[in-house]
């Protein structure tokens, strides 16, 4: 961040520069910042871990890794790294910096505490790591599935799962009270005027995601006490060679992990439900019925994490089944209002838009694939094999982190006071997409096929070569689609285009202050009698339609 | 406002079609995927399996024209409302319609209490389980070797078939038999998993020993076929090697072979041996890591396994560089073997068992 | 459309430095705050009463015979879940106490609530000493290790708890709460409250329902 700092601190704003200051800020726009760059940091590190699993699928045969157990740890560190240090992070860093501007409020509710949510992070990503010079990080999974997470010959022995466990504890405490925070500013820090049903879409959704976190979260940090006390203290929760239940930890460990996907890909859909109407030029059709379905799709997100337990043979499958279905309802709501938002808009093809337009299309497979695991029978074919691996991806990858670009190109003039690229941009904009799809969509082929997940080695005979390799290549297009978007933001924060108070014409109170804005965020607020106030002070209420 | 993005690229309709070459890509990726007909499971091998391919196509026939009319809405809709060059003009600025968004509330409600309905009808038909299965069969997952127990009409195996590290016995199936599977693991969770059944269960462990139970009956087509069988569920260090095969047989070379297995003989050790040494393994661990013996002539290893049954042990032995120099086969838990090896130079070998080749299993033989 | 603009162009601008403050009566951030950290730590004791539940609905006879009289009622228990259910009462004392500017009585409830979480802890450690001497460890099975989780977390919180009251015995003797502005005392009362509520639930389900 050191080197990072100058550039971000505009002369006259009355920010003090340097790396203490971006040590000791409490203000929320900093905090922001640090979450968005330390989450960034863990996005390569993962990435870095998927390559790893990518190259030792490329064909068949151990070529790369010496042993099984490197291979449990890549994949199991990727998968704890992307989901716990990457995408929920970096949604809670844009909601750190836009929330509190898009509803008028000079800071977050509690910034002392928001600051140490924030500090969490990076020592718990430390800890996590810390297992590979240890002896060995956690290699059960990101589910570590008891009882093979436990201390026991061939189940994991050695410091890295304990690591695991506290390092989640820490990210989810970290989340804990990010939420808290979050409810109260958006409770009670918004500026007159600002009623729930003006907040901007992105603060519904990072509200709806709040509930989801203080209510989930709470119950993953009892499983991992759980699991610690089982594994250094001769507990019985968890592991049936002492009495346990092997199958209580998936449940306890999905009524978080379900609703933290939609932790996961709520606060990306209120940002690309920011980005489509400003590069349409028109309101986000159907507002409450958005609203609606946000919250509908909070509360059916804590009734199906048996979906994910189909196969144990017991849970009460047609209960499950249907609440899984049902959620794709209120899903396939938001998709409608999101093309209707479109439709006979004009738009203008910045990479925004891109990136926005990129989560529509692959959120959408990912909902519709989605939807066969719904479906019991055919779930008992598709669990456990590579079509669940492309079913999560074209989720949390095609949606949430095409989600998180489109943020970033959206908000970076706002950050920095610099324009990215747009050449730079699209370019890594289609680098991205082709090789998203060409990781993940073969993938469905695999599982259907019989490719199991988390397997080092495959068959050569099984008729799985060319498609593994194929989403190998597409995995190396992927990081090399990363490296014109370092480049970019390298080149802009030295040298890019001044961005101004406004460049895209938004419509939300962000865009009504200096970028960056000062330390208290607003000089004066405009009034703010719909969800479009900025619009409302471009166009005047004729405008609007109303 | 002459300097903004907005009006810099808006001649970029460039860009438009940039995307949508890039979903053209991704539509080819799809043709091409699909037209090895990768997208559909496997032709099923079992009546159940048949049922859940049949569903497996309703519901992908469903998806597949959602897909195409909603992706093919979002592309439509961009091509058609560009942003012309200098137009500043807003769009007529429509917040929303009732009756659109009721029916696309209700429309997708109503397909997803159809998929609902028949799915629910799919599942009892693949959990039905009837009260005298005409075969019946234990399986046991351990680290990481399948035992199938060929059970009679009290329970009692008759013959027992153990695929350790995917080497060793088969699963054989006769078709058109209803075989009732009772599942459950020593260890860790496995998975039993044969894609051609378009079907996987949980193997998972219970202190109380209880089974998770299914049935499936292969289709008659499909005698005299090889079908590979694999753990789905991540198990630990050789998850991937827990692979074995289903031999699917008609029900008279089902018969033969299942009374040649009730009476595979162990194999016996012979000849002359100079030094015997007893070796324990428990708790998936050896008692003792050093071992020696004299160089130059025949030796035997008096080898005890108590764990529990399921989990199997042997005593292979093998050089530096991982070359096996004696093979030897894996003995169940709670029972013991003699194995006998020939004459070695001397020198350091490694003792390992080859089921759980971890540092509790991995001793040093000297050879003096 | 021009004239409109316009009026919005001079419309007042809000001030922001009111912003911070809750205008208009409702509860003050702090309380909200403490309020939802309970919700999240209701969930958590959620989690693990129903990894208790599940554990004993597996395990028969619940309790296990060894230990089938380990956990009585109206043993050493009970002294101190009266205790802790009147700290709940000399808490609330405290609390009213301060909402009247009365400061005095205020110190003598809270430092008796003090008190009573600290003896209340005391119990519960030499409980543990009688319970583990009888064999009931965290290691004995299902029944000791849930026994255990549930208390010891509990404990955990009353030992928060008792910081908690600390710090605010401490703050009023220095003076620094009045009617006015004692919005921690009302966020420590409440958690006390919180926590006295989970251990009268934990009593009943480990005591009277084994």
């Amino acid at each position: 961040m050191a080197t990072t700092a100058p550039a971000l601190t505009p002369a006259a704003s009355g920010y003090r520069s340097g790396l203490y200051e971006w040590l000791t800020t409490t203000d929320h726009k900093k905090i922001g910042i640090l979450y968005v760059a330390n989450s960034f940091i863990f996005f390569f590190l993962g990435g870095l871990l998927a390559l790893g699993v990518r190259t030792e699928l490329a064909q068949p045969g151990l070529q790369y890794l010496a042993d099984e157990n490197l291979y449990n740890e890549l994949f199991t560190m990727h998968g704890t790294v992307m989901i716990f240090l990457f995408i929920i992070p970096m949604l809670v860093g844009f909601g750190n910096y836009v929330v509190p501007l898009q509803i008028g409020a000079p800071d977050m509710a509690f910034p002392r505490i928001n600051a140490l949510s924030f500090w969490m992070l990076p020592l718990a990503g430390i800890l996590l790591f810390l297992g590979f010079v240890t002896g060995g990080a956690a290699a059960a999974g990101w589910t570590s599935y008891s009882p093979l997470a436990q201390d026991r010959p061939l189940g994991s022995v050695g410091p890295g799962q304990d690591l695991w466990i506290v390092g989640l504890l820490l990210i989810g405490t970290s989340s804990i009270l990010g939420s808290i925070n979050f409810l109260v500013t958006i409770f009670k820090m918004r500026a007159p005027g600002m009623t729930l049903f003006r907040m901007p879409i992105l603060v519904w959704t990072v509200l709806v995601t709040s509930v989801l976190v203080l209510m989930a979260t709470p119950v993953l940090t009892s499983a991992l006490v759980m699991l610690f006390i089982d594994r250094n203290y001769g507990g019985s929760f968890f592991d049936p060679a002492n009495g346990g239940n092997a199958v209580l930890w998936q449940n306890v460990f999905w009524f978080y992990s379900h609703p933290a996907v939609y932790i996961m890909v709520l606060p990306a859909m209120g940002m690309i439900s920011e980005i489509l109407p400003v590069f349409s030029r028109k309101p986000l059709f159907g507002y409450k019925a958005f609203v609606f379905a946000t919250a509908g799709i909070g509360a059916l997100g804590f009734s199906v994490w048996a979906h994910h337990m189909f196969t144990t043979g017991s849970v009460y499958l047609p209960f499950f089944s249907l609440m899984t279905f049902l959620i794709a309802v209120p899903t396939g709501v938001k998709m409608f209002n999101w093309i209707f938002t479109l439709f006979r808009g004009k738009l203008t093809f910045s990479t925004p838009l891109l990136f926005a337009l990129g989560f529509l299309s692959m959120f959408l497979i990912g909902g519709i694939n989605g939807a066969f695991s719904a479906a019991v029978p055919v779930d008992f074919a598709l669990h456990d094999t590579y079509w669940v691996v492309a079913h999560l991806h074209y989720v949390l990858f095609g949606g949430s982190v095409f989600g998180v670009f489109a943020g970033v190109y959206y908000w970076f003039p706002k950050m920095t006071g610099r324009m990215l690229g747009e050449g730079l941009g699209k370019v890594q904009f289609v680098l991205m997409f082709i090789g998203f799809n060409l990781t993940f969509f073969p993938m469905h082929a695999l599982g259907l096929s019989g490719m199991p997940r988390r397997i080092a080695d495959y068959a050569s005979d099984a008729g799985w070569n060319e498609l593994n390799l194929a989403a190998t290549v597409g995995g190396f297009l992927i990081a090399a689609s990363i490296l014109p978007f370092l480049w970019n933001v390298f080149v802009s924060l030295r040298s890019g285009k001044p961005a101004g108070d406004d460049p895209w014409e938004g419509n939300t109170l962000e865009w009504a202050t200096s970028s960056p804005p000062p330390p208290y965020n607003f000089d004066h607020l405009p009034e703010i009698r719909s969800e479009r106030p900025v619009f409302d002070l471009r166009h005047g209420r004729a405008g609007s339609g109303h | 406002m002459s300097s903004s993005p907005r009006t810099r690229f808006a001649p970029g309709s460039i860009w438009a079609w940039v995307l949508l070459a890039s979903i053209a890509i991704g539509l080819i990726l799809t043709v091409v995927t699909g037209s090895v007909g990768a997208l559909f499971p496997p032709e099923a091998a079992t009546a159940q399996g048949r049922e859940i391919r049949d569903l497996y196509t309703i519901v992908f026939v469903i998806a597949a024209v959602i897909f195409f009319v909603v992706e093919g809405l979002i592309v439509w809709t961009v091509i058609r409302y560009r942003r012309k060059p200098g137009d500043d003009e807003l769009p007529p600025q429509t917040h929303g319609n009732n009756l659109a968004e009721i029916a696309w509330t209700v429309v997708p409600t109503l397909i997803v209490a159809f998929l609902f309905v028949i799915s629910w009808q799919t599942l009892n038909n693949v959990e039905a389980v009837s009260a005298e299965p005409e075969v019946t069969v234990r399986v046991t997952g351990s680290q990481f070797a399948w035992t199938f127990d060929y059970l009679d009409a009290g329970g009692n195996s008759v013959a027992k078939q153990t695929v350790a590290n995917g080497e060793g016995g088969i699963l054989a199936l006769p078709v058109g038999r209803s075989v009732q599977f009772r599942v459950h693991s020593v260890d860790v969770i496995h998975a039993f998993y044969v894609p051609a059944f378009l079907f996987k269960r949980d193997v998972n462990p219970d202190p109380d020993g209880r089974e998770s139970v299914f049935e499936l009956t292969i289709e008659e087509s499909f005698a005299g076929e090889v079908l590979r069988g694999q753990c789905a569920e991540l198990c630990g260090l050789g998850h991937r090697k827990m692979t074995f095969e289903v031999h699917a047989m008609t029900q008279a070379d089902f018969e033969a072979w299942l009374v040649e297995a009730q009476q595979t003989p162990s194999p016996a050790p012979s000849g002359p041996v100079g030094t015997t040494l007893q070796l324990v393994a428990k708790d998936i661990t050896y008692d003792t890591l050093e071992l020696e013996v004299a160089a130059g002539e025949p030796f035997a290893i008096e080898f005890d396994n108590q764990d529990v049954a399921g989990i199997t042990h042997d005593v292979d032995i093998r050089l530096a560089d991982g070359t096996v120099v004696a093979n030897t086969t894996e003995i169940d838990g709670g029972t013991s073997t003699t194995y006998v090896y020939g004459a070695l130079d001397a020198g350091e070998y490694t003792f390992i068992c080859s089921i759980h080749p971890v540092p509790s299993m991995t001793g040093v033989l000297t050879v003096n | 459309m021009t004239s409109d603009s316009h009026a919005l162009t001079t419309t007042e601008h809000s001030p922001v430095a009111g912003l911070a403050h809750d205008a208009h009566g409702g509860i003050s951030n702090p309380i909200l705050g403490m309020l939802l950290f309970i919700t999240s730590e209701v969930m958590f004791f959620a989690g693990l009463f129903a990894a208790y539940f599940a554990s004993r609905a597996a395990v028969a006879p619940w309790p296990p015979a060894e230990f089938e009289h380990a956990l009585e009622p109206f043993s050493l228990v009970f002294p101190a879940t009266v205790m802790l259910v009147i700290s709940s009462v000399t808490c609330q004392i405290g609390v009213n106490a301060i909402r009247r500017d009365d400061r005095a009585g205020f110190i003598r409830a809270i430092g008796l609530t003090l008190i009573l979480g600290i003896v209340f802890l005391l119990i519960q450690v030499y409980d543990y000493g009688l319970l583990y001497a009888e064999g009931l460890t965290v290691a004995a099975g299902p029944y000791g290790t849930t026994y255990y989780t549930l208390t010891g977390f509990h404990g955990a919180h009353v030992f928060g708890g008792v910081i908690m009251l600390a710090v605010i015995l401490y703050r009023g003797m220095a003076g620094q709460f009045s009617s006015r502005h004692h919005d921690a005392v009302e966020a420590t009362s409440i958690y006390w409250h919180f926590v006295d509520v989970v251990w009268i639930g934990l009593y009943t389900t480990l005591y009277w329902l084994r």
